[in-house]
């Protein structure tokens, strides 16, 4: 095989041998190289198939802009598929292969479809897989996804580590080229706090590339000048390999920083992040961005050896690759001349040079053949160019033989980031092409992107854009200049537009990645999908992960030349971030497996653990369910027997999790009573009362207790589920509707490990540590207040409140000494048959006793709805939901409202969510009665218990049912009832 | 059993590895107290200082602004809840008392990297021009939230739900990780 | 869709702490109110193009609810304040 390296090139180190492997074979390159570069160097001009026609394709560009040579990079779980081998540095082991090829790159049966071609054009995806609908799904999509997949993801997990980080900044430099370098340089000299980010993996952008001299110095030292000043500036923060990607509102810029993604496996640090995701707060911000240089649309422009001029310049100065042995050029801009000389200096013959212009007004006084007032019309070669087609001015052809051609059909600024938040491009016929929308708030454009050429003016602009971001924060600053260069004055030297070779025979590209020619865009055009989103969407322009970078201002052209207007008319899509694509490792960042969310942990989670329990995520928290003891296999073994321990003997059970809130302030009863629908005003100090909050719309919101431990304050407590929807409707309800209330709140979730110890021996086992007396008498139902315990050792809070529908009560103890409690209280509850419970056992027994939860609390109940509409005050004026509860469809009293349910037969089961149907009536929903809310073993009366909202629920007690599973397809007979199953007289609570 | 053994257990399992190293420690605050204090709407923080001088001059009157009119009085000292009971006396209506000794958790990341692990977790611009030592803020590290307070240049100290602070203690261990 | 808000109470925080609620409906009537009143309350919000108030709480900092006054079509954010301020003015 032929080296295509030569002598030069200003970022690889020849010292620096790099081994590496493409589609198996074993090649090497340099440090600094890019796989694009080393693989030019090793003479691979064919590195990819095209998407749809499957045809060979080579490198176009030499950076971010890339459509062709997208390779699936590295193995197992370090795979990236889609890479750009522009893009991607080389490590030494670094594994790359092709894509959209099969069996092999050089050989793919797929390019079959390029003689299905006249088949697949524009909207094919419409018109070929219109019929049967029913093969849509099964048969077209899966046919298309294979045939035209791009890489593959890996199916292994990703072992590297990623991260998300904020930054902030006065000034945020986007692009390190001249311009963006000036302006860095001048903002970091006056003191101002700059970011300046690239997505290289060297500073320097366009001035990489300059093979000459600067002033009198060479192009590579006075770069590195710039770079060694910005290095040494404290307040100057450079991010390389850093693509900021999205400009987003409030001027914050979203940026991946690829950290490891070029190292070796073996260089990796597993604790540092192998990308991070920056969101970077800018003050002010200067877009450097520069231009991309765009393709030009003839016959075979897709022929791996086309290349951009401005690329092989590159190739050539940067990495010293030599992009063919016999180069022809095809621009319409005198910058491309460059090219030109670059080559011939290294002693590259440069076969022609096509310019449509007839009498371009250039100073190139190189060795090439000009072929003025031309075009290249067609090229010809299997795997690699061998020859291009001349059209000249006279209409006739010339073959001339070449192993590589440049191409320049012009400048394309890169405005996507000062178009991210809706701005408009502005077509300009000066610098033919789509200039950043005029007015951006602390953004201003500078260098290439607002259309400056030539590395002089470009950093001269750069300078005068910092110097006016800075003034905007009333920063004085003086532009950076760079020493001995006077910039050029500008020559007249207008491009000329040049959308689409006319005269060509073969395919003309516009996009390369999706396979988009000429021809599918006049096709869109003749079937009426000429408005340049329908186009795009009509023909997948520009819709592939590369954006269209190098596509869209010649499909806009193409769609502008066809329509008789101004490229300006037609307008461009819109710009949406990403302006290239982000890893979902990136988006990710370290919420992944076990960091997925963060985790709430009871302080009795110790216990519980040393307790055996089995935990249960609910939310963030994790609350044991069960206690499984020696012997018990199946989860209900242990809930049965937990049930009946705390209905025999005496259970804790750990309620930790249940919102608790602090409440304060002069005002704090007459707040409670506008919150809770019953009455609350009069609560006596030492007592608790349960509440029902209802929603403005007068539906139940939540429900729980609230106790009055002293003048002016109290505590709340909430379901676990709401704890933080109801502090937030509370501070709500306090901060907005009456902020002249003096009512203050906190939350104590946290502050207190609270442990209900439930059942008829429960008394007997607080007695041994609680000093207080808590008799019926002394502690009644619903008393609640500080204890002293352990012989004056702790204080806590003790109330005496049941949900379990026994002689229960919940102590509340400071978190840290929650497990010390819990242990003294499964020491002294031994001699009495203590057992811990879960929260499965919790369930069944509110479900024995007929409490509900927020499976009933569904929001669309009201109070009556739950049988407590007697609660719903009637003498208070004003509280939350007061009105809308009245409302007449509220009121009926034919609504589905709480009820118990059991099978007729005890050994029938059913269902949570089954629906409740009246004898003989069909199985249908047309029918319904209502449904099954909750519904469990009741281990106390030995069969199938549930509640259930029914019509006139309560008014049919007693009534058969039938309870309909429709998704199992099964009925069971079952019998309406009470739904306190257990001791519905509250004899137990108040023993 | 009124005998039986209290410990008072940290949030944090006992295996926590403390770090030494000079780029990066992160260490728990043990003991001490965290009472969070609410104002009334004409409160402000140095009525407060001047009032926790007087009825508590040896807790020190290290208060850290988490909301308008509320603070969390912060100090190294153990307080019992009859001394809590004494100091609220003391304060009338003007501020109330919740104690959260046990429902926050301290702990202090420290060293050379310190602000450049809190800007994986947090927006809040922590640059020593911006954000001096004493200074607080309520904030969101990654999910959780938390108050951040500097201590000294390099040092901050982190107040946390206690529930939480076992994942806390992970995520900043894990964002910490490449400076140790 | 705002990326920062400056809350008055804390200064400039990233969306991810706050919680929204939707726009600021009329000021909350009294119980004496008819029906039609509560229910404009309750359930009518507008949905302009342009500016909107709505209401934003931050609930991982300060936690106070604010008012915040957005632009829907071009995202600015033009004022906020605390929503305690709503019924001093009048306007709750
Ligand atoms: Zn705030």
């Amino acid at each position: 095989m032929t080296s295509f390296r030569i002598d030069g090139g200003t970022l690889i180190d020849r010292h620096d041998v790099r081994r590496f492997t493409f589609n198996g074979e074993v090649l090497s390159g340099f440090g600094g190289d890019t796989v694009a570069s080393s693989l030019l160097a090793n003479g691979k001009q064919l590195v990819g198939r095209s998407f749809k026609y499957h045809r060979p394709r080579g490198i176009l560009t030499a950076g971010a802009a890339e459509p062709n040579a997208l390779l699936t990079i590295g193995r197992d779980g370090r795979r990236d598929p889609n890479t750009r081998a522009t893009m991607a540095e080389l490590f030494d082991g670094l594994e790359a292969r092709s894509q959209n090829c099969w069996p092999n790159v050089n050989f793919d049966i797929g390019a079959a479809n390029g003689l299905l071609g006249p088949l697949l054009g524009a909207g094919f995806y419409y018109k070929t897989f219109m019929w049967p609908a029913a093969f849509w799904e099964k048969v077209y999509e899966p046919l298309i996804r294979k045939a035209a997949g791009l890489g593959r993801a890996s199916y292994d997990p990703d072992p590297g580590y990623y991260e998300k980080c904020w930054a902030h900044c006065d000034l945020l430099v986007i692009g390190a080229g001249p311009a963006g370098l000036a302006a860095a340089l001048t903002a970091g000299r006056a003191g101002a706090r700059v970011i300046i980010a690239d997505e290289g993996a060297q500073l320097g952008g366009g001035l990489i590339a300059e093979g000459s001299s600067i002033g009198s110095k060479p192009a590579d030292a006075v770069l590195g000048d710039l770079v060694g000043e910005l290095h040494a500036l404290p307040n100057v923060e450079i991010k390389k390999r850093t693509t900021v990607f999205a400009a987003y509102d409030d001027q914050v810029f979203g940026a991946v920083e690829r950290v490891q993604k070029h190292l070796p496996e073996h260089e990796i640090n597993p604790h540092r992040a192998m990308e991070r995701l920056w969101r970077i707060v800018a003050r002010q911000v200067v877009l450097a961005t520069g231009a991309e240089e765009r393709p030009i649309v003839f016959g075979g422009n897709d022929r791996p050896g086309v290349m951009m001029a401005g690329a092989m310049r590159t190739y050539l100065n940067a990495y010293g690759v030599a992009p063919g042995k016999r180069v022809a050029l095809f621009a319409n801009n005198s910058q491309a001349y460059q090219t030109a000389l670059d080559l011939e200096a290294r002693g590259i013959e440069v076969a022609a040079i096509i310019d449509p212009r007839t009498c371009p007004n250039i100073d190139y006084d190189g060795k090439a053949r000009l072929i003025a007032g031309a075009m290249v019309r067609d090229t010809s070669g299997r795997r690699a160019i061998k020859s291009i087609t001349v059209r000249h001015d006279d209409g006739s052809d010339e073959v001339i033989a070449v192993d590589a051609l440049g191409v320049s059909g012009g400048y394309s600024p890169i405005v996507h980031l000062a178009c991210h938040r809706g701005g408009k491009p502005v077509w300009s016929d000066a610098h033919v092409g789509f200039m950043p929308p005029e007015n951006t708030d602390g953004m201003t454009s500078c260098g290439a992107v607002a259309g400056k050429t030539g590395i002089a003016a470009c950093f001269a602009d750069g300078g005068t854009a910092a110097v006016k971001a800075l003034a905007e924060l009333g920063v004085m600053s003086e532009a950076a200049s760079l020493p001995g260069v006077e910039q050029a004055e500008e020559k007249a030297d207008p491009i000329q537009p040049i959308w689409r070779v006319a005269s060509s025979k073969g395919k003309a590209f516009v996009d390369y990645q999706n396979d988009v020619a000429a021809s599918d865009i006049m096709l869109a055009m003749r079937e009426g999908y000429d408005h340049v989103e329908l186009a795009k969407r009509y023909t997948t322009n520009g819709m592939a992960t590369d954006q269209g970078k190098t596509s869209n201002v010649n499909a806009i052209g193409i769609l502008a030349e066809n329509k008789g207007v101004s490229p300006g008319e037609i307008g461009t899509t819109t710009f949406r971030p990403f302006y290239t694509p982000v890893s979902f490792g990136a988006l990710v960042g370290a919420s992944k497996g076990m960091d997925f969310q963060p985790v709430r942990k009871s302080p009795l989670h110790g216990w519980a653990a040393r307790n055996g329990a089995k935990f249960v995520e609910t939310g963030p928290w994790y609350r044991s369910s069960w206690f499984p003891k020696d012997g018990e296999t199946f989860w209900r073994d242990s809930v049965d027997r937990e049930v009946n321990t705390v209905r025999t003997k005496v259970g804790i059970c750990d309620v930790s999790t249940l919102g608790k809130i602090e409440i304060f302030g002069a005002d704090a009863a007459e707040y409670l009573n506008r919150v809770y629908c019953n009455a609350f005003l009069k609560l006596p100090v030492g007592k608790a009362r349960y509440g029902i909050m209802l929603r403005e719309d007068g539906f139940v919101y939540d429900d729980g207790t609230t106790s009055c431990l002293g003048e002016n304050h109290y505590f709340m407590t909430t379901t676990t589920a709401l704890a933080a929807g109801v502090l937030t409707h509370l501070e709500f309800c306090a901060q907005v509707l009456w902020p002249e209330l003096d009512v203050r709140m906190a939350s104590a979730t946290d502050q207190w490990a609270q442990m209900a110890i439930a059942g008829p021996k429960s008394r007997d086992v607080l007695s041994k540590i609680i000093d207080d007396d808590i008799s019926n008498e002394a502690f009644p139902f619903l008393a609640a207040r500080e204890v002293s315990m352990f012989g004056g050792r702790l204080k806590g809070r003790l109330f005496r409140i049941s949900f379990s529908g026994e002689l229960a009560y919940e102590i509340a103890v400071p978190a840290g000494y929650g497990e010390s409690v819990a242990d003294a209280i499964m020491a002294v509850g031994e001699e009495f048959g203590i057992a811990p419970y879960g929260t499965e056992a919790l369930g069944v027994m509110r479900i024995e006793k007929g409490h509900v939860t927020h499976a009933e609390i569904n929001g669309t109940v009201t109070p009556a709805d739950l049988g407590m509409g007697k609660m719903v005050s009637v003498n208070k004026d004003d509280f939350i939901g007061r009105v809308m509860n009245l409302r007449e469809g509220l009121v009926d009293p034919s609504r589905p409202s709480l009820v118990g349910i059991m099978p007729k037969s005890p050994s029938d089961k059913f269902a949570t969510g089954s629906h409740i149907l009246n004898p003989g009536d069909d199985v249908s929903l047309a029918n319904d009665q209502g449904y099954v809310t909750s519904m469990c073993h009741s281990p106390t009366l030995g069969h199938a218990i549930g509640l259930a909202l029914v019509k006139n629920g309560p008014s049919r007690v007693g009534e058969e049912v039938v309870i309909w599973n429709g998704l199992a397809g099964t009925t069971v007979t079952g019998i309406l009832c009470n739904p306190a199953f257990v001791d519905p007289e509250n004899e137990k609570l108040h023993a | 059993m009124r005998d039986y053994p209290l410990e008072n257990r940290s949030a944090f399992s006992p295996d926590v590895a403390v770090g030494t190293g000079a780029a990066i420690n992160l260490a728990p605050v043990p003991g001490g107290f965290v009472i969070h204090v609410l104002g009334d709407a004409k409160s402000d923080e140095a009525a407060l200082k001047q009032v926790l001088a007087k009825i508590a001059p040896e807790l020190g009157a290290d208060v850290r602004k988490s909301a308008p009119n509320q603070w969390f009085w912060v100090g190294d000292a153990a307080v019992y809840s009859d001394r809590l009971t004494e100091l609220q006396a003391g304060l009338v209506n003007q501020f109330a008392l919740a104690d959260q000794t046990h429902g926050r958790v301290r702990m202090r990341l420290s060293g050379a990297s310190s602000r450049t692990v809190l800007a994986k977790g947090t927006m809040v611009d922590l640059s020593a021009d911006l954000f001096a030592i004493g200074q607080s803020a309520m904030t969101q590290i990654g999910h959780i939230g938390a108050m951040i307070t500097r201590i000294e240049d390099d040092s901050f100290e982190l107040i946390v739900l206690r529930s939480f602070a076992a994942s806390l203690w992970d995520e900043l261990h894990h964002m910490a990780a490449e400076f140790r | 869709m705002s990326s920062l808000v400056k809350c008055p109470h804390c200064g400039l925080r990233p969306r991810e702490e706050f919680t929204i609620r939707g726009e600021v409906a009329t000021p909350r009537p009294s119980a004496g109110a008819d029906e039609a009143t509560w229910f404009d309350h309750v359930y009518l919000r507008d949905n302009p193009r342009g500016e909107h108030r709505e209401y934003w709480h931050h609930s991982s900092g300060c936690r106070r609810w604010l008012v915040l006054t957005r632009n829907t079509l071009t995202h600015e954010t033009s004022d906020v304040v605390d929503a305690s301020t709503l019924k001093t003015e009048g306007a709750q």
